[in-house]
């Protein structure tokens, strides 16, 4: 391989028209040198690492296997011994829902502890794999961990952007509020941008720029937000502001827009 | 002032054991706690009488003019407008110390009930039966909530006629006392004793004997808003059905028909004004929760909603059977958590201001508001096979 890239760095005498001084032919000669040695460190790490990866793939592959066996073994067993009428009976006979009885409870997080147990065994054999292969002073497994830790913030983040824009959602449209969808959607991106802030800034990505930007995007977010409700309702505090500054026209206040539930009794 | 105050939380036994009845008050005004020590004792000349009252401080009656009754203080209830898990547990705790034969509960404007109604509500657990349930004359705008959720789901689902399911005011034998202090105790001990507890399931589901008298118009205690209430009830009672499931899926004979509860008519002008705001709500609701209600509701209910948001005012009108699909469908989600809990009540807030709309409609029209309840149960009981169905094979069953 070295003897190819070699004669394919050197130019053929019958194709150059001017003789190549020594120099020239120095310069060809370390170059040529110089990828060799970079081709062989890339081609070493590789064939090192290969082992480390496969080991990575056979311990979660295995690991789920486990999983998935001691997961079906402890949804049989605990059936029968009827695991969910026992603990149902304790607590006051609850019908437990298929899918959160305490036995698929059980068997899901054995599956997933299973798994991630393969996961770290994975990760270790490859981290050490990679750092018997490699002369560089820093572990692989701590930028890993990092990365792991970013994906939970990320997911993290997700749900509860989710959850919040539902809650919100929700909130205001039962309190008869037109611009609800707007405020939603602004309390997801708020907490969208703060996840994705941190997660850069958990993996160290960007540097001062991303706080900036944060910031920036962030009090945007809030200022748009704050426009918009004071905007909206400006009428509402206009009329709250006279009605305790002016006591004796508090008769004259105009009321708030008819809510659905004024006069009835629901209950 | 003579007649004896006594602590319920002293440790000394009872000076006159063997009370017939213990009367167990909300928290009132001297003036409607000396109304219902008239009505009770005019009701009940003869007999011992316990009154326990957590204003138990205030002015009593005197001895002289009521040589059978004794009032004792009671805890303060949690809530004023329904009786909750801590209010049953109580309510026995007193009755085994004091060794009553029977309990009646009464709520926070009970003053307001006639002297024969309390007679009748003790008399029937003194005798013969385990749970006595008034039955309230109330205007067309007032108990939707009972009558568009509470009593279709508990007839459909419980077979049992009782029209108030929640009443703040109830008779109660000794062992129904004791079954929903049991019941109670759970709630308890996970703390949460201020979860309403539902006495016609309890009731239903031990066997029990349950009456159900009608007494007459009644002050409803204030209750707090509908973004509260709603949750508030439909949450345990989603729970409860959720726990006795094994019960209410085998087919139950209901109880013959009763005669119709004459409702107050409120003249149609006031009832059409309150409808506009409503169907505003859900067609508010209806732009911006279809995401989440698509995920509950299945797509010809999605299609209904679609073409009643679209309906004007004076045609608006939900069918009954869509409004118990409706609900079972949200039973449903709540069971299998398909999304947050407290979303999902939230989210069926503006289908229930739907449905009032609908029922105003029909009331302003000059339709029998009772029929059209009475209508409602009975859609609910014909699509019990469609909610046993998706109950039982969630994941098979695609409507």
């Amino acid at each position: 391989m070295q003897n190819t890239f070699a004669t394919k760095l050197q130019p053929e005498p019958s194709q150059s028209p001017l003789p190549l001084s020594p120099d020239n032919a120095s310069i060809w000669h370390h170059m040529s040198d110089a990828l060799h040695q970079s081709l062989d460190r890339v081609l070493s790490l590789l064939i090192a690492i290969l082992p480390g990866i496969l080991a990575f793939i056979v311990a979660l592959v295995i690991f789920t296997l486990i999983g998935m066996a001691l997961s079906a073994l402890l949804r049989r067993g605990l059936a029968m011994a009827k695991f969910d009428e026992h603990l149902a009976h304790g607590r006051g006979n609850v019908n437990w829902a298929p899918s959160t009885s305490p036995t698929a409870l059980i068997a899901r997080v054995s599956f997933w502890s299973c798994v991630l147990i393969g996961l770290i065994l994975g990760v270790s054999a490859f981290d050490a794999s990679f750092a018997a292969a490699t002369m560089l002073p820093s572990s692989l497994l701590p930028f890993l961990t990092h990365v792991v830790g970013a994906a939970i913030l990320l997911i993290a983040g997700t749900f509860i952007a989710r959850f919040l824009a539902r809650s919100v959602l929700i909130g205001a449209v039962n309190e008869q509020l037109q611009y609800a969808r707007f405020l939603s959607l602004g309390i997801k991106w708020l907490v969208l941008v703060l996840t994705a802030a941190m997660v850069l800034e958990h993996l160290r990505i960007g540097g001062n720029i991303v706080g900036l930007a944060f910031g920036i995007l962030f009090g945007g977010i809030v200022l748009t937000l704050a426009l918009a409700v004071g905007l909206g309702s400006r009428d509402l505090v206009s009329r709250s502001l006279e009605s305790h500054t002016d006591h004796s026209s508090e008769s004259s206040v105009a009321p708030p827009a008819t809510r659905p539930d004024d006069s009835i009794q629901h209950f | 002032m003579a007649t004896a105050i006594q602590n319920s939380g002293a440790t000394a036994p009872s000076a006159h054991p063997g009370e017939a009845l213990l009367v167990l008050l909300a928290a009132m005004t001297p003036e409607q706690l000396e109304r219902v020590i008239a009505s009770l004792t005019a009701s009940f000349p003869t007999e011992e009488l316990l009154i326990a009252s957590p204003d138990a401080t205030l002015d009593a009656p005197p001895a002289d003019a009521h040589p059978s009754l004794r009032i004792v203080a009671a805890p303060i209830r949690n809530s004023a407008w329904t009786l909750t898990a801590a209010d049953f547990v109580n309510a026995y705790q007193l009755a085994e110390k004091h060794e009553v034969r029977a309990i009646l509960l009464l709520g926070a404007e009970s003053s307001s009930l006639c002297s024969s109604a309390l007679y009748d509500l003790a008399h029937a657990v003194l005798t013969t039966t385990d749970l006595a349930v008034p039955c309230y004359d109330l205007p067309p705008h007032a108990g939707l909530v009972n009558s568009a959720i509470l009593y279709p789901l508990t007839r459909a689902l419980f077979a049992s006629r009782v029209r108030f399911p929640l009443a703040v005011d109830l008779g109660l034998s000794l062992r129904m006392a004791k079954c929903l202090s049991d019941a109670g105790q759970r709630f308890i001990a996970i703390n949460q004793g201020e979860t309403p507890l539902w006495p016609i399931n309890e009731a239903t589901v031990a066997g029990f004997t349950i009456d159900q008298f009608d007494v007459g118009t009644h002050v409803q205690p204030a209750g707090p808003d509908l973004n509260t209430i709603l949750p508030l009830l439909t949450g345990p009672l989603f729970s409860d059905i959720e726990a006795k499931a094994a019960f209410w899926q085998r087919f139950r004979q209901l109880p013959p028909s009763r005669n119709a509860i004459p409702i107050q008519q409120a003249p149609p002008n006031d009832l059409a004004a309150k409808i506009a705001p409503m169907i505003s709500a859900f067609r508010l609701a209806y732009t911006n929760l279809y995401e989440i209600w698509s995920l509950v509701l299945p797509p010809n209910t999605l299609l209904s909603l679609k073409r009643l948001a679209a309906t004007d005012a004076a045609a608006f009108h939900i069918t009954d059977s869509l409004w118990a699909r409706i609900i079972y469908d949200f039973l449903l989600a709540y069971r299998l958590r398909t999304i947050n809990r407290g979303h999902l009540l939230g989210a069926l807030i503006p289908l229930y201001l739907a449905w009032v709309a609908s029922h105003f409609n029909i009331v302003a029209s000059g339709g029998d508001p009772e029929g059209h309840i009475e209508a409602v149960a009975a859609a609910f009981e014909t699509e019990k096979t469609y909610m046993v169905s998706r109950w039982r094979w969630p994941d098979r069953f695609s409507p």
